[in-house]
């Protein structure tokens, strides 16, 4: 039995590893591909006056001119190694210009993150708890609405609005000018961004638990329960809210990468520094080492949760497992 | 009252709601009104186109990938986790670079190549319930090859949900349209669409021309919102068909 859990393990370290590869080889292929210039990204636009010649010493030195498999090689050599290469536009360590952004994304991604994760399971269990009463309709209501506002027009709202007219928030940046340190100089800052995050995801989530949980509440075991004597808000917390439990968490691991990684328009927006404004200025760029790194991140994010998911469910809902080993492939969820 | 949506009136740039200008012009001295009457169109448009081109996409991976053995559908599935992995806005330019110049059809065929995965992995969870049921086992016996099964067995029990996942994907184009414009992805500032209209919000903001962003904006969202209830109402009876069978009893305690 010992053994076999090692080996799982093991197997899902290489279906990891091997999908990281693939995913590393494609868009190492793809931004290659993709017509543009990537001395635009190093010179800007002095490019055009460079003659021909001083164009390809340029692409010679970068080592733009070698087969592709070569230079797929070399980068894969000194990724290993820890080293990624220069960011073209940058002109420093790749490394060092993301670290310089990461943190802010991480507190804007991962607090939106918890904000969502626990509002959708509140709203949803309220929605549920109150369905079809006027409650519930009103949530449903303005939920429906909120989830059909598009990210970045409800950002312009919000500047337009709290930032403009009423200026009582600062509508663009990270940290008032001098004050890096400043926690609530930053947490201001925070507010409207965190709020577009938040506003633009909660609802899908939300409805997603409301949906799961009517459908739980109608199961043969809840009649059995209120029979017994349980009131319907116990048997909604203690029976029902443990069936629909395990798909909410897988779905929530499957929402983290998507809500980390997804926070591109809202940080061009608020010209917010973090690491969805880099990933589109490299790909727009072809700012090649910097786009690497920054797609390993998000998509290395994306399958590590995704294989989270299966392993929840799998845990929590032993029923899953149990599909999956008789051949039912991955995990599904609900 | 309508004009040319096209020309820039330079002498009336910024100009606020009005008697002439219905819902104001443009920084570039666009009237708003006419912009919006025809940039709809362009909207509506690459919403439909992509969503067509999604959708049979995804039914046909998701349909093949539920029917064909473990390992093949293992090695798909991976395919189609790997492509969501990819971030969505590298495969944007670059689908948008092999397509050449930005229109409105080249931007719905990069909005529906990138938006068919999650659509595939519904159909394909539906195909595999479906698939070992008896009647499509007697249709197969009788010699009904793949398509025959496809078209006649499986597509009309998952109709419901794919025509659900179908009209939220035409928002999600949409949506798509409206942010890469608005980016400056999409659709250049000479395409008048809802989203590119959106792209002059920034100077707007400077200006605190409210109309250029607002009015817009307004119109995107009340047709998000049309078309969320549609889907809505559609998921809405094919739930309620289907919770019919067992769950009066349960209904009723809730009532009480």
């Amino acid at each position: 039995m010992r053994k076999l859990y090692i080996g799982r393990i093991l197997y899902n370290i290489g279906k990891f590893a091997l999908r990281v590869i693939v995913l590393s080889v494609l868009v190492f292929t793809i931004s290659r591909l993709a017509p543009g210039d990537p001395l635009y990204a190093y010179y800007g636009e002095r490019v055009e006056k460079m003659s021909v010649a001083q164009q390809e010493q340029a692409r010679e030195r970068l080592g733009l001119r070698k087969p592709l498999f070569t230079q797929y090689a070399r980068w894969l050599q000194g990724a290993f190694h820890g080293d990624f290469g220069i960011s073209y536009q940058y002109k420093t360590d790749v490394k060092e210009v993301i670290a310089a952004r990461i943190g802010n994304t991480l507190i804007l991604g991962g607090l939106g993150f918890l904000l969502i994760f626990v509002l959708a399971l509140l709203l949803g269990l309220f929605c549920a708890w109150r369905e079809d009463r006027a409650a519930d309709r009103i949530i449903c209501r303005i939920g429906t609405v909120t989830s059909c506002v598009p990210e970045f027009w409800l950002a312009l709202l919000l500047l337009l609005v709290f930032a403009v007219w009423l200026d009582w928030l600062p509508g663009s940046g990270a940290y008032s000018i001098g004050k890096e340190g400043d926690v609530a100089d930053r947490a201001v800052h925070l507010v409207l961004p965190l709020t577009v995050v938040v506003l633009g995801h909660l609802w899908y989530y939300a409805f997603q638990v409301r949906n799961r949980l009517l459908e739980e509440v109608r199961a043969d075991y809840v009649l059995l329960a209120r029979m017994k004597g349980l009131s319907g808000k116990q048997v909604l917390y203690r029976h029902c809210l443990r069936g629909a439990l395990p798909s909410y968490l897988s779905m929530m691991a499957v929402a983290l990468p998507h809500i980390l990684g997804g926070t591109y328009v809202v940080e061009t927006v608020f010209s917010y520094p973090g690491i969805g404004t880099l990933a589109y200025e490299s790909a727009r760029y072809q700012d090649y080492n910097l786009l690497m790194v920054v797609s390993l991140l998000t998509g290395t994010m994306v399958i590590f949760c995704n294989m989270l998911a299966g392993i929840i469910s799998g845990r929590i809902d032993p029923r899953m497992r149990i599909h999956s080993l008789t051949g039912g492939g991955e995990v599904r969820g609900c | 009252m309508t004009k040319d949506p096209l020309y820039m009136d330079l002498a009336h740039c910024n100009e606020a709601p009005g008697k002439e200008f219905l819902f104001g012009t443009d920084t570039m001295g666009r009237d708003i009104f006419s912009m919006i009457r025809y940039g709809g169109r362009i909207s509506l448009t690459i919403g439909f186109l992509a969503t067509l081109l999604s959708t049979i996409l995804a039914v046909l991976a998701g349909s093949v990938s539920g029917c064909a053995p473990a390992r093949i559908d293992g090695v798909l599935m991976g395919l189609t986790e790997l492509f969501l992995s990819v971030p969505g806005l590298l495969l944007t330019v670059f689908l948008q670079a092999v397509f050449g110049g930005s229109d409105a059809y080249s931007l719905s065929v990069v909005i529906g190549l990138t938006g068919w995965m999650s659509m595939a992995k519904v159909v394909r969870a539906e195909v595999l319930q479906l698939k070992h049921t008896d009647y499509v086992l007697a249709a197969k016996c009788l010699g009904g090859g793949f398509f025959h099964v496809l078209f006649r067995h499986l597509a009309p029990n998952f109709f419901p949900s794919v025509l659900f996942m179908a009209v939220m994907n035409v928002r999600n184009a949409i949506v798509a349209e409206s942010t890469l414009s608005f980016m400056g992805l999409g659709l250049p500032m000479e395409e008048v669409s809802w989203g590119s209209m959106l792209s002059l919000s920034e100077s707007a903001l400077l200006s605190h021309s409210w109309w250029i962003i607002l009015i817009p904006g307004a119109f995107l969202v009340a047709t998000l919102l049309c078309l969320t209830n549609l889907g809505n109402y559609m998921r809405g009876r094919a739930n309620k068909r289907h919770s019919n069978l067992g769950c009066q009893g349960s209904l009723n305690i809730k009532k009480k």
